[in-house]
């Protein structure tokens, strides 16, 4: 049943470490349509998303004060480092806005990971990435098919110059990739990391928690393995915003191959 | 001691995808250091490189959770 | 931190399957809310924040061209100031040197003219007075002549007894006295001598 369950069972009271259910929370209903906490912190995301960038974007400064400077500063790198550079500058514009929202999307969920309200990394339930992965695999199928035509898209997967007998192992390796591994990959790594992190977290401060509360020479090691958590929340915070860039990445490089001229 | 043994199985299919992106890295910063500007082009390609490499860890991961127990 | 307070151990009774359930399948709520809120904040980028922020972009673009386009445009004004004001210091400082040559020049002049003037003037006056001079020694030799004859004549008659008022005689004893004291054949003597 426990998938971590590294138990020292020692008695009533020994430590059970955190699992995986340590992620259902559900605030109203029960089962399957449950609305969970992670889907509360969603919608809080969005609505915190919406209302920031609507809020620091009003005034159209040109010179910025504190608040658009970040908007900008974010804007900049999602629309020159990632959708300019990889999408190529006559085409990317149309895509800014769907890689603008997923980044802010995915930064600001992750990062409720170490905000102390929140305390809970949306993008550990699979739900959410798996939603987003879909979304991108969607669109970048959809540009790839309105710019080659259908035929012509799954014609393109295949580079040209191959010797014919290679052509269809070549096509199946790559419709698999196309298919399947690019959308399942972008959704489980986000879930993955942030997933294992959060446990990792999780496993640190209660761990830490039950041996400070031991006797002996345990809180000691309580003490060194919370300060490990810091260290740990830290590294955790570069993790979200890696994590968030890296989905944006991606996404941006499956639609630049998608309407790229030779695929 | 009680556990899964699948969880072992995801360390091991993390280790190839480990030497994997870190090969790739390893190649990647290579280049950017001999040659900066080739950054822009190089990025692409290494990002979608680690992103290949990688699924093989990601699919052990999603594996272990599947052939739980 | 909420993550102490719910029970480490997984409750296989409480939350029934998905409290359970492998962390990879997909709650369905918590996957619909994600398209929701995705497609929500979507709409909100695309209408409207995304539009805005080109628009600073292009706006920023624009006042940053322009904000050259003013810097090159004055810097333009500032080196035709500069020019002409070297223009005009050139032209001043020909001016003051041509000033300067005619002044001397001028000066030069004048002191040419003075000098000749001047000279003009001493020459004059060396000229006039040498005339004085000659003139007044003139009447000088004519009166002494006169004078000299008169008193000779007087001596002698006086020494000689005789007369010597018969006017030819006497002007040709003068003369020829004269003219032999002139010539250097007559000594002077001690008129007394021999007495």
């Amino acid at each position: 049943m426990s998938i971590i369950a590294l138990g020292m069972e020692g008695g009533g009271d020994g430590f059970t470490a955190p699992d995986a259910s340590i992620f259902w929370e559900p605030l109203i209903g029960e089962g399957a349509t449950a609305i969970t906490r992670p889907v509360f912190l969603m919608v809080i995301a969005g609505a915190l998303v919406a209302w920031f960038l609507l809020a620091t974007t009003k005034r159209r400064a040109l010179v910025p004060s504190k608040g658009q400077m970040m908007t900008e500063g974010a804007y900049g790198l999602v629309r020159n480092s990632i959708a300019k550079d990889i999408i190529g500058s006559h085409e990317f514009l149309r895509f800014v806005p769907l890689l603008f929202t997923m980044f802010l999307l995915i930064l600001v969920n992750n990062f409720f990971g170490v905000i102390p309200p929140f305390n809970y990394p949306t993008m550990s339930r699979i739900g959410f990435p798996v939603a987003l992965a879909l979304v991108i695999w969607v669109v970048f199928h959809v540009v790839g098919m309105k710019k080659h035509g259908f035929v012509g898209y799954w014609k393109s997967l295949v580079p040209s110059g191959l010797p014919g007998g290679m052509v269809p192992a070549i096509f199946i390796l790559e419709l698999i990739t196309d298919l399947f591994t690019r959308p399942v990959t972008l959704g489980l790594r986000l879930f993955g990391n942030m997933f294992a992190g959060h446990i990792l977290m999780a496993l640190f401060i209660s761990g830490g928690w039950y041996m400070l509360q031991a006797g002996g020479i345990l809180p000691v090691a309580g003490a060194v393995t919370w300060a490990f958590a810091i260290v740990m929340t830290l590294f955790e915070m570069l993790v979200e915003f890696l994590q968030a860039y890296v989905f944006t990445l991606l996404s941006a490089l499956y639609i630049a191959g998608a309407v790229a001229d030779s695929h | 001691m009680t556990g899964n043994i699948a969880i072992l199985g995801y360390g091991l299919s993390a280790i190839g995808p480990g030497i994997g992106v870190g090969l790739i890295f390893a190649a990647y910063i290579n280049g950017v250091a001999r040659q900066p500007e080739a950054r822009g082009m190089l990025q692409p390609i290494a990002f979608l490189g680690m992103a290949i490499t990688e699924a093989l860890a990601i699919f052990g991961i999603a594996l272990a959770f599947v052939f739980k127990v | 931190m909420h993550m102490l307070t719910i029970p480490a151990s997984g409750g296989e009774g409480e939350g029934g399957f998905w409290a359970t359930a492998a962390p990879i399948i997909p709650h369905p709520i918590e996957f619909l809310f994600s398209l929701v809120v995705f497609a929500g904040l979507f709409w909100v980028v695309a209408k409207k924040v995304v539009p805005r922020l080109e628009q600073i972009y292009a706006e920023r673009t624009a006042a940053i061209e322009g904000g050259m386009a003013r810097a090159e445009q004055a810097q333009a004004e500032a080196k035709a100031a500069l020019d002409s004001y070297n223009a005009q210091l050139q032209d001043a400082r020909g001016e003051a040197n041509r000033i300067r040559e005619d002044a001397r020049a001028q000066g030069a002049q004048i002191v040419a003219e003075m000098r000749t003037q001047a000279q003009a003037e001493a020459s004059r006056i060396v000229e006039a007075a040498q005339r004085q001079i000659e003139a007044e020694r003139q009447s000088a030799v004519t009166s002494l002549r006169g004078e000299v004859g008169r008193l000779s004549t007087d001596l002698a008659s006086r020494i000689v007894g005789e007369s010597l008022q018969d006017e030819v005689r006497q002007k040709g004893i003068v003369e020829r006295f004269l003219a032999e004291l002139e010539s250097g054949d007559i000594k002077p003597e001690r008129v007394g001598g021999d007495v």
